[in-house]
């Protein structure tokens, strides 16, 4: 356990230190969730809300977010956070909650069907939608 | 193993001092010889009885200790308890995630104060010019409580300060809808009305809109708006994807609106009042002292207004958004002469908003019939356009609006903001953090009272804005 707690912690590190550009990003669902790549974006932007009859629930994870923003989404934090507030605003949606690392956003895309997340390191028990 | 010796160690000198004890106990007794021998071998015989059970203890629970390092069981007992301590680590964090984020419902809102200069006409009195000075904007905050996977809900309140300095409550919004699935959400209760863009999209939101003023015919019903901002009733909208880019659309079927009308506070002075209005109008005297009633507590009449914005986001334009609006439904006022007019509204929008550019523009036509007097149908239309560009931190941005709206028309006739009039807008606006917005804008208006009665004023503003 304290091998894989040193490794997320690591990368975490590796994560905050290199901003985005060492992490690899693997976007994963639970497993009973089917999502497309090239629906990734409208998930984390509220525009996709229901897989089939499953309600989505994308969570964000907190050292890998600029990592997940930069390469996947293609924006910052700051255009991130305006676009949930018109989003929160206008549609009356909730901004994706905040894991504290991979392990945390794993067991909780393991446990919650519908639920969408980001990892930096290979990942088991879940679908992987896209590698970035 | 270590401990096993430990054990050893302490067992065997025990052992020899129980023996020892054993030996020298009989000395000190006055028996015969044979009789002490006697006894004395019985203990000896007991002793080392005692000594064999504990070195049999000591062997056995060597080999069990040593079993339990080399037994090819224990890496899998060892895996169990990993596991059971990761289930339990994970049901404590858990627990400390949920205590985390679940403190309750979470609330936004915007809140926005402001400096403004004005030379617009006193209401009612032509020559004594508007407001200056320090003001405050709103406080708006919102919620959205979710109930379950399909059900959720909206509710905004909003204070704000009228122009006579009162502070005033609106329940801006209280709808409860129903996801159905992406393509269709039903919605039900107190909403923005969804024409055009601007009404859904920043409303009031003073730190998501990049200006500090609406479009003038845009404002709230109270404010100078000639549309209804809100509608009271059913709410139907959603999104789908095609090949080529994305729909939306909305459909809403609501109550109509009514003109509540104050002759006693008319916006038009004595001399404007004699403007080109229908013959019941120049009649009466409550023309421009109208404003546009939501009927939210429900209405005497069954009257009703629907409305329809269908757009299309084009796949190979991102930030293009181009629709069309329409709103339909019969308006009366409160007057003696209890107008009614059949308010018809077509027009059409498009945006263009990436992270550099924001592109706006509107148009609103209207073909209203007199459905209670003889003054037929009217044209009127507005419209109004604006561009900004993000330069990162600073936004210049610029704005025309224009009203021509028939005066014939008792709709317009009646409601106090229902003059023509033409607007340019200059302004800059400056994010102090993604949080936090500082703007000054200056305006031109030229505002038609009557005939030959204009009202050509200068505005400048500043605004702080927030949201959270």
């Amino acid at each position: 356990m304290s091998i894989k707690l040193s490794s997320y912690a690591l990368a975490a590190i590796l994560g905050l230190a290199s901003g985005h550009v060492l992490a690899d990003v693997f976007v994963i669902c639970n497993s009973g969730t089917q999502i497309a790549a090239g629906e990734i974006k409208d998930v984390f932007t509220g525009e996709k809300q229901l897989a089939g009859s499953t309600k989505l629930v994308p969570v964000d994870n907190g050292p890998a977010q600029s990592a997940f923003l930069a390469s996947v989404l293609k924006i910052d934090a700051a255009r991130y956070g305006t676009i949930w507030t018109k989003k929160s605003f206008r549609e009356g949606l909730t901004q994706p909650a905040v894991k504290s690392g991979d392990g945390e956003v794993l067991d909780f895309v393991r446990k919650t069907p519908g639920a969408v997340g980001y990892v930096t390191s290979q990942p088991s028990g879940v679908n992987i939608i896209q590698k970035f | 193993m270590k401990q096993s010796s430990r054990m050893v160690q302490r067992i065997i000198p025990a052992s020899v001092l129980v023996l020892m004890t054993a030996l020298a106990g009989p000395s000190q007794a006055q028996t015969s010889d044979s009789t002490r021998i006697s006894e004395l071998e019985k203990k000896l015989e007991r002793s080392l009885e005692l000594i064999n059970q504990l070195s049999t203890k000591i062997t056995q629970m060597e080999k069990s200790v040593t079993a339990s390092t080399t037994s090819p069981a224990a890496p899998a007992q060892q895996a169990a308890k990993v596991e059971q301590l990761e289930k339990s680590i994970s049901e404590i964090s858990d627990n400390l995630s949920r205590r985390a984020t679940d403190t309750g419902l979470p609330m936004h809102g915007f809140t926005d104060v402001g400096l403004a200069s004005s030379n617009e006409d006193q209401k009612n009195v032509l020559g004594v010019k508007g407001r200056k000075g320090f003001n405050l904007g709103n406080f708006d905050f919102y919620m959205a409580p979710q109930f379950g996977d399909r059900v959720k809900s909206l509710i905004e309140l909003n204070f704000e300060v009228s122009r006579a300095g009162a502070v005033t409550t609106d329940l801006e919004r209280l709808q409860v809808g129903y996801t159905f699935s992406d393509a269709a959400t039903g919605w039900v209760g107190r909403f923005h009305t969804p024409y055009g863009y601007w009404n859904t999209a920043y409303h009031h939101g003073a730190q998501i809109q990049t200006t500090i003023t609406r479009p003038k015919f845009l404002d709230f019903e109270d404010k100078g708006g000639i549309l209804p901002a809100h509608t009271t009733g059913l709410w139907l909208n959603g999104k789908f994807g095609t090949a080529a880019g994305k729909i939306n659309y909305d459909l809403t079927l609501g109550n109509a609106p009514a003109l509540s009308t104050d002759p006693a506070n008319t916006s038009l002075s004595s001399l404007a009042g004699a403007g080109p209005f229908s013959a019941p109008l120049k009649n009466g005297t409550y023309a421009g002292s109208g404003t546009l009633d939501m009927q939210m507590a429900g209405a005497l009449t069954h009257r009703t207004m629907t409305g329809f914005n269908i757009s299309f986001d084009p796949g190979a334009a991102e930030g293009l958004r181009l629709g069309l609006h329409g709103l339909r439904g019969e308006v009366a006022d409160d007057s003696v002469d209890l107008n009614r007019t059949r308010l018809g509204m077509f027009g059409g929008y498009g945006t263009f908003i990436t992270d550099q550019w924001e592109i706006l523009g509107e148009y609103y036509h209207f073909r209203n019939t007199d459905v209670s007097g003889r003054t037929g149908d009217h044209n009127s239309n507005a419209g109004y356009i604006q561009v900004g560009y993000n330069t990162g931190l600073w936004t210049p941005f610029v704005r025309y609006e224009q009203t021509r709206l028939d005066q014939t028309d008792n709709y317009f006739a009646v409601q106090e903001s229902g003059r023509s009039y033409k607007r340019s807008v200059v302004g800059l606006r400056y994010d102090v953090d993604p949080k936090a917005a500082l703007k000054v804008e200056l305006n031109s208006t030229r505002k038609e009272l009557g005939p030959k009665v204009v009202d050509n004023y200068p505005e400048a503003r500043v605004q702080y804005s927030i949201r959270f």
